[in-house]
């Protein structure tokens, strides 16, 4: 909206000059929009490389290879030519992608590693849940305070609002500290030190959604209704009793909504974490690629992922209605 | 903008949304220029009424002309003009909270023009509109907010950025539904002043639904009483008796049990 | 509080839900094979970890590998021209998936073209747009279905390492998410302000472009500064797949054992994301209010 000047000063531009404004949120978006536009001059992209005639033949070669094995052949020119699509060599080969993995190699079966992926995601995320509900009751205001849910009580001496900030401070840093770290780098680091096929990824997921349900879990406290809990806490009941009967019970279909969103991506990510070295379908991915280049194999085992990411995808849909009709 | 004021008329209107009936066998004449208001408990089916007139609500049976026109035949862009050229005040204000006043009282003109036109005009205000919009705020009382984002305002200035959005529509004839229920009874009484005051001074058509008797009866020349989708009464307001207050508001426990609402 | 014996368990629903998390969690712990003891490290993992959190409290300001040929950049300074680029290669794909998001978005939600109850839908609305709908839906499920990295090693594997196809990568999957988002937000906002102006006499496109949408912006601004962030993280990841972001310094130091340079790049990749959540909580907080 804006306001052309005039030579005569009209009410309508001195509303306008007066208008409420912020600086913050200007200043905020105009930076925002330079960062996004300003990282296409500052960055290395070379569009003449991106688009040259190396990278059509590249792309040529890894279309023509996407091609399962078996239904190729070798030319005369010693280059493996497409034969003619067969449902029936596909589908055997398929299946033995699906029982064996990658061919020649040592790896468990593709519906193998797709339930490992799923097993992953599932056990992290129900453990993120449970870590992540011990930190957010000493996360939220509402509740981490020495008076909690008695608006009339008056300040508690300072020492306990000292510790209890404390508390909720250091809470805060550690749930801040677990959601920055991308999951892929704690696997990468755990992976070192642990060596066990599965636990890494678990582990990094866990933290990693810990985080994030921790904070989420803890606003979802911030903004319950507190009638209920002041009600419960003039009659004297104590702060765990509290968290427990009121407030548990209150937020659960909220908590239960993000769970399911998380655990949506968790499944994405156990499939990438398995290009580690770790079991899930990344590890298929990954061995098809860098044993001899079988970009057949490759593809194919990303599309299984896909299969098992919208399968996730659906369950959750199905939950969250579940849980939605249920409140 | 300025349209000559437009009448209704309701032939035997009946809606039911499920198995409620909300309205049974309406009849109603409202002629131009005329100040209407239609009082009754909630419930009554005054709400279900109003939104019948812009055609918000589809009537199982009879007819529902506006200006003469049968909203039921209208085509589209017909009935865009039709909606176009009456002002609604809602109950729940209706506005978009998190934008300047000047933007929800310019998006009252959409219906009377194309998406390119409109689009343009809410980016790019031109000068007139802004001054147009100034106007109608001074005339509803709160100029100085015309730049304010409009939740930061009281519930009765919203009222007021909710009339303006009507008002500047350039409406042959304006409809309100209970537009004071959620403002405290001295705002009441200035809002209904206020919208009775403007239409009769733009000669527009009014109909407005009220809770209120007594502020009914000092503001309008003519009320129709409702209760549980019919009409109870309809009669100049000096007419009213005590009997009327007692048909519209009595407690019949039958009715009661019925209809929880 | 006496169980509810009409229900087939006393919670209902929601403890049907809980129930058969605990049971997946178990099943998910017993297939992988999973012991609690398997978590104390091995001899050479544990001595690992106490050599790697012992620099915790003392990353490094220099490099500290035993031979640094000349002309290379200090530590720091490569710590931080990774971030750089990282920052780069986040901006550079959210600016393709915002403005893809917005367009999938638009064609993604149901509020333009769902009709009016007088006016019924438009023939637009009966014929062509429920086919959009249902092609974008498909499209964005597609899109998101596959993860940036996986979408990135794919770029590697059809058209080799450039930069532009980790902007790519991560612009696909995120795009599709921003869509989702935004076509629902949209979807979701409330319908007051878009019912007074259908009563106005404004067009379905004129509902949503004016009622809805300025009513879900807050919440839009909110997500993408949200996803910018997570944009940071897989820019970071990026860098294990060859690309100079700060995953490739995290990985190099990391396996030279240069254990206080790996806490460098990570507390530079922590400042990073802690500062854009800090921006982006404060502009929230400006935007609801």
């Amino acid at each position: 909206m804006s306001v052309s000047a005039h030579a005569t000063e009209s009410e309508l531009d001195a509303l306008w000059r007066a208008r409420p404004r912020s600086r913050f949120v200007r200043v905020s978006f105009a930076l925002f929009g330079l960062l996004l536009v300003g990282s296409w001059f500052v960055g290395d992209f070379d569009f003449a490389d991106s688009f040259s005639d190396t990278r059509a033949r590249n792309l040529d070669r890894f279309l023509d290879e996407v091609r399962p094995y078996p239904l190729r052949a070798p030319g005369p020119d010693g280059t493996l030519e497409p034969l003619p699509w067969d449902w029936g060599v596909f589908g055997t080969w398929a299946q033995q992608r699906l029982t064996d993995g990658v061919s020649d190699r040592d790896t468990p079966g593709g519906l193998e590693s797709a339930l490992g992926t799923l097993a992953i995601s599932v056990l992290a995320i129900v453990l993120a849940a449970l870590a992540s509900l011990v930190f957010c009751g000493f996360a939220a205001r509402t509740l981490a305070t020495p008076r909690p849910f008695a608006p009339h009580a008056g300040p508690a001496p300072w020492p306990r609002r000292l510790a209890w900030q404390v508390v909720r401070g250091a809470t805060r840093i550690v749930l801040i500290v677990q959601r920055s770290m991308p999951e892929y780098i704690l696997a990468f680091l755990l992976l070192a030190m642990l060596r066990t096929p599965a636990w890494p990824a678990v582990l990094a997921l866990a933290i990693h959604n810990c985080g994030i349900l921790g904070r989420l879990a803890a606003e979802t406290i911030e903004n319950a209704d507190p009638r209920p809990a002041v009600a419960l806490r003039a009659l004297g009941a104590s702060r765990t009793t509290i968290a427990l009967t009121s407030i548990a019970p209150a937020i659960l279909p909220r908590l239960l909504t993000y769970f399911f969103y998380r655990w949506e991506t968790c499944v994405r990510e156990a499939t990438v974490l398995g290009i580690l070295g770790l079991a899930s379908l990344g590890w298929l991915i990954d061995e098809a690629q860098v044993s001899g280049f079988r970009y057949d194999e490759m593809v194919f085992f990303i599309g299984l992922g896909m299969v098992i990411v919208l399968a996730g995808d659906l369950l959750s849909a199905i939950a969250r209605r579940i849980v939605r009709r249920a409140s | 903008m300025k349209q000559p004021a437009t009448g209704f008329s309701l032939d035997d209107v009946s809606v039911r949304f499920g198995a409620h009936a909300a309205l049974r066998g309406i009849d109603l004449e409202v002629a131009p220029g005329e100040a209407v208001a239609l009082v009754g408990p909630s419930g009554a089916g005054k709400s279900t009424l109003l939104r019948v007139l812009v055609g918000m609500v589809r009537p199982g049976a009879g007819r529902a002309r506006v200006g003469g026109e049968d909203l039921a035949t209208l085509t589209r862009s017909a009935l865009r003009r039709a909606r176009a050229s009456i002002g609604f005040v809602h109950q729940d204000l209706c506005l978009v909270p998190n934008v300047r006043v000047a933007r929800n009282v310019l998006s009252g003109r959409l219906g009377s023009q194309g998406l390119v036109r409109s689009t343009l005009g809410m980016v790019f205000p031109p000068r007139a509109a802004l001054d147009e919009a100034l106007a109608i705020l001074t005339r509803v009382g709160i100029p100085e907010k015309l730049f304010e984002r409009t939740d930061t305002l009281s519930g009765g200035q919203q009222q007021r950025v909710a009339v303006a959005r009507a008002l500047y529509q350039g409406p042959a004839a304006l409809l309100a539904d209970e537009p004071v229920s959620s403002v405290d009874p001295a705002r009441a009484r200035d809002t209904v002043g206020l919208l009775t005051r403007i239409s009769r001074e733009e000669g527009l058509t009014l109909l407005m639904s009220l809770h209120n008797l007594e502020l009914a009866r000092e503001f309008f020349p003519r009320l129709v009483g409702m209760r549980a989708g019919r009409i109870v009464f309809d009669r100049p307001s000096e007419a009213i008796t005590e009997a009327d207050f007692h048909a519209l508001y009595d407690l019949d426990p039958a009715e009661v049990l019925a209809d929880g609402a | 509080m006496a169980p509810d014996l009409r229900r087939p368990f006393p919670l209902g629903p929601r403890g049907f839900v809980l129930a058969g998390l605990g049971v997946a969690g178990i099943w998910a712990a017993l297939y992988l094979g999973l012991q609690p003891s398997d978590l104390t490290p091995s001899t050479g993992g544990l001595s690992l970890a106490r050599d790697f959190f012992a620099r915790a409290f003392s990353p490094a300001l220099s490099s500290e590998a035993a031979y640094v040929p000349d002309g290379t950049p200090g530590l720091l300074a490569l710590s931080l021209r990774a971030a750089v680029t990282t920052v780069v290669y986040a901006a550079a794909a959210m600016s393709v998936a915002l403005v893809l998001g917005i367009v999938l978005g638009f064609c993604a939600s149901t509020a333009w073209w769902s009709g009016d109850p007088l006016g019924g839908r438009t023939w637009f609305g009966r014929t062509v747009a429920p086919v959009i709908y249902g092609a974008t839906r498909v499209l964005i499920g597609f899109m998101r279905s596959v993860h940036e990295v996986l979408w990135a090693v794919l770029f590697l594997a059809a058209v080799g390492l450039t930069p532009l196809a980790a902007v790519v990568a991560i612009a696909i999957p995120y795009a599709g998410t921003l869509a989702k988002i935004f076509s629902e937000m949209v979807d979701e906002a409330p319908r007051e302000a878009s019912h007074a102006l259908r009563a106005a006499g404004a067009s379905g496109m004129q509902q949503f472009a004016f009622g809805l949408v300025p009513r879900a912006l807050p919440d839009m601004i909110a997500y993408a500064f949200y996803r910018f962030e997570c944009a940071l993280r897989s820019s970071a990841v990026l860098g294990f797949f060859g690309y100079e972001t700060l995953g490739r310094e995290i990985e190099q130091s990391f396996v030279s054992t240069n254990y206080g340079e790996v806490w460098t790049h990570l507390y530079v990749l922590l400042a990073l994301v802690l500062v854009f959540d800090a921006w982006s909580g404060r502009l929230r907080a400006r935007l609801a209010r």
